[in-house]
């Protein structure tokens, strides 16, 4: 059974020099219980694509210009008007923001906060809200919860405020967490327990995550499987170990390439030369093959080559690389 | 000799007091950013200082600098005690934010014209023009560049000028204060392989503050690790990362996400958050979150020789046997 099915999305954002189309044909099917990540750089369109399932544009001038979001049992998110997924938001699939001190309200007491997400979806008391929301910081483990609940989120660290909106994450039971960076504003130490905390939560719940971050090193010790983004498309996915110890697209190695390894101590790294592509007039063909070592005459021409396995042995690896096709 | 020198040197800041805390005659909280430092710069070295958000990097930096005058100590510059900035601009810094380090409204040429211009008042207009080209080739940018505004600029090219604007005035020392860290993998690639080959080619002496384990293993020489406010161990790249001595350093490294490393690996990262930076602590300051620690911890630290051009303040270090795992040991 599938949990969430992303077929063909486009996602398009208006801006001064015209539609920019941050996710451009995006497809990929969530198992229950899996860890999805999505990588790549800035302005690449994970970040889009993992807000598109929610719609949450924070007020740009975003629209869901085709495709279809299927979320087992509830149908098309893309097609569903704003009301009904609100119904979703939270209570199936819940988002964790990079920045926790946004996503709180800062005027009102960490407990009150998680506990109004619970009564907008369950008739409970008050009282019994409360008592939820103290079982939910113990599960994130936030030490001494009974005083916590109190709290205003300044009076807390970032790593403890991290807590506390994944409890509110957790606050439902959603099937699914989008977590957007989550940890990309905290330091190593701190990222480490949180993605601890995720991984744990996913193995009591059965939730699950998708994970959009940067950092392949967040990814290699999270994620079951990955997508790699580049200019709004998915140019490599495939379980963990297949796309970051077998990669088969030239941006997945030159993004590994550049990458300081204990190896090459002293040596230079090879950076990725040129600009990531306009993505309101992207270039024809392969978006990554102006800045590819190996492209050739065919891959700057029709339409962006499409995601295909080229291995028997890997039928779920795929790249969207045309000369490993011709290989 | 040492190039630069920090002896001893401390810099507080005071959390200002509200009417009522002056009312009830309470003293101001005192957050030690930097406490009793000793640091030696080697002339042509890269030093790396690393450390989490907090732990006083930033406002050593800034000492190192002369942007912030220490409370307590001194630095030394050639051998001579510095007060404020080197007029001759001989130790110049680079900041992270190359978006808002940089006037949007002046042309790369004369953003860097104008800092010749500082420091070499007798240079004619065309000399200072050769000067900002001779600068912005030796970060690799073509000469046009000098006629472009920031906002005409990618992320790694505004660095890449912060970086001319540094050398600018031709200096000993280069600060660089996180100079990657908002830039993405691809793009802090050209810049590491830019102060690389600075130092390779000019011997220019660079401080590299970071929170990057990995950027700090592929450029530094030596390292220094600090910890609220205080160095916790220095020593010399591979052996650092190899043989980490202090449980600090080797709890950071083990909560650094490698890509070369799967779920499962056996680790031990630093458990718990820093305690609260107001707080006064006598003893070892990272006791509360060692898994190490023993009732001797409570006493206060000396960081001492264990290992040769290797510092640490950990009275346990000098134990052999410990199961520090850190770099290699346990993956």
């Amino acid at each position: 059974m599938t949990l969430l099915s992303v077929q063909d999305l486009v996602t398009e954002f208006a801006g001064p020099s015209g539609t920019a189309r941050a996710v451009d044909g995006v497809s990929f099917d969530i198992q229950p219980g899996e860890i999805f990540g999505i990588v790549g750089e800035s302005g690449c369109g994970k970040s889009a694509t993992c807000r598109s399932i929610l719609r949450l544009f924070g007020g740009a001038d975003a629209r869901i210009a085709g495709g279809s979001i299927r979320l087992d049992g509830a149908g098309d998110l893309a097609a569903m008007p704003e009301r009904a997924l609100g119904h979703i938001r939270g209570r199936d699939v819940a988002f964790i923001f990079q920045d926790p001190l946004t996503a709180l309200n800062p005027t009102m007491r960490v407990g009150r906060q998680i506990a109004e997400v619970i009564k907008r979806h369950r008739r409970v008391s008050w009282r019994e809200a409360r008592a939820m929301a103290l079982q939910l910081l113990r599960d994130v483990h936030v030490t001494s919860p009974e005083r916590r609940l109190d709290a205003w989120p300044h009076e807390l660290s970032g790593g403890l405020r991290q807590r506390i909106v994944i409890a509110m994450a957790l606050a439902l039971q959603p099937r699914l967490i989008i977590a957007d960076e989550p940890t990309t504003a905290l330091d190593v130490t701190v990222q480490d327990q949180i993605l601890r905390l995720l991984m744990e939560r996913r193995a009591a719940s059965g939730t699950a995550i998708i994970l959009v971050t940067h950092d392949l090193g967040v990814v290699s010790e999270v994620c079951d499987r990955v997508a790699v983004m580049y200019g709004g498309r998915f140019v490599e996915t495939g379980t963990t170990a297949e796309v970051l110890d077998r990669p088969r697209h030239p941006y997945t190695r030159a993004l590994l390439a550049a990458l300081p390894s204990r190896a090459m101590r002293g040596q230079p790294l090879t950076p990725i030369e040129g600009t990531p592509p306009s993505l309101t007039a992207p270039p024809p063909g392969c978006r990554f093959a102006p800045r590819c070592p190996r492209a050739e005459d065919v891959c700057s021409a029709g339409p962006p080559p499409p995601l295909m396995a080229h291995e028997a042995a890997a039928p779920r690896h795929l790249d969207a690389c045309l000369l490993e096709g011709m290989r | 000799m040492s190039l630069l020198e920090l002896k001893d040197v401390s810099r507080s800041f005071w959390t200002p007091r509200s009417l009522v805390d002056i009312a009830l005659g309470r003293s101001p909280a005192v957050l030690r950013a930097v406490h009793r430092v000793d640091l030696a710069v080697a002339e042509g070295e890269t030093l790396g200082i690393v450390g989490e958000s907090g732990c006083g990097k930033s406002t050593l930096a800034r000492l190192a600098v002369g942007l912030q005058a220490p409370d307590g100590g001194t630095v030394l510059f050639e051998g001579r005690p510095m007060s404020g900035p080197d007029p001759a601009g001989r130790i110049q810094m680079v900041f992270q934010d190359p978006y808002s380090s940089l006037n949007p409204r002046m042309t790369i040429g004369a953003l860097l014209e104008e800092v010749v211009g500082r420091y070499h008042r007798e240079l004619s207009r065309r000399e200072r023009q050769a000067e900002v080209r001779e600068a912005l080739a030796r970060v690799g940018l073509p000469a046009e560049t000098a006629a472009k505004y920031p906002h005409a600029l990618s992320g790694g090219q505004r660095q890449r000028v912060s970086i001319a604007r540094a050398l600018c005035p031709r200096p000993r020392i280069l600060v660089a204060d996180e100079p990657v860290s908002a830039l993405d993998a691809s793009v802090q690639a050209q810049i590491i392989n830019l102060l690389q080959r600075l130092s390779r080619e000019t011997g220019i002496t660079i401080l590299f503050i970071s929170h990057d384990m990995q950027v700090v293993r592929h450029l530094c020489d030596r390292v220094a690790v600090m910890y609220l406010g205080k160095v916790m161990e220095v020593a010399p790249v591979e052996a650092l990362f190899d043989h980490p001595r202090h449980p600090y350093t080797a709890g950071l490294m083990d909560a650094v996400p490698d890509v070369t490393r799967r779920r499962g690996t056996a680790r031990q990262p630093v458990s718990g958050e820093m305690p609260d930076p107001y707080a006064e602590i006598r003893g070892c300051r990272f006791a509360s979150r060692c898994r190490f620690a023993e009732a001797r911890c409570a006493e206060p630290q000396r960081l001492t020789e264990t290992a040769p051009g290797g510092l640490v303040r950990c009275w346990k270090a000098a134990d052999a046997t410990l199961p520090f795992s850190g770099g290699k040991t346990l993956t």
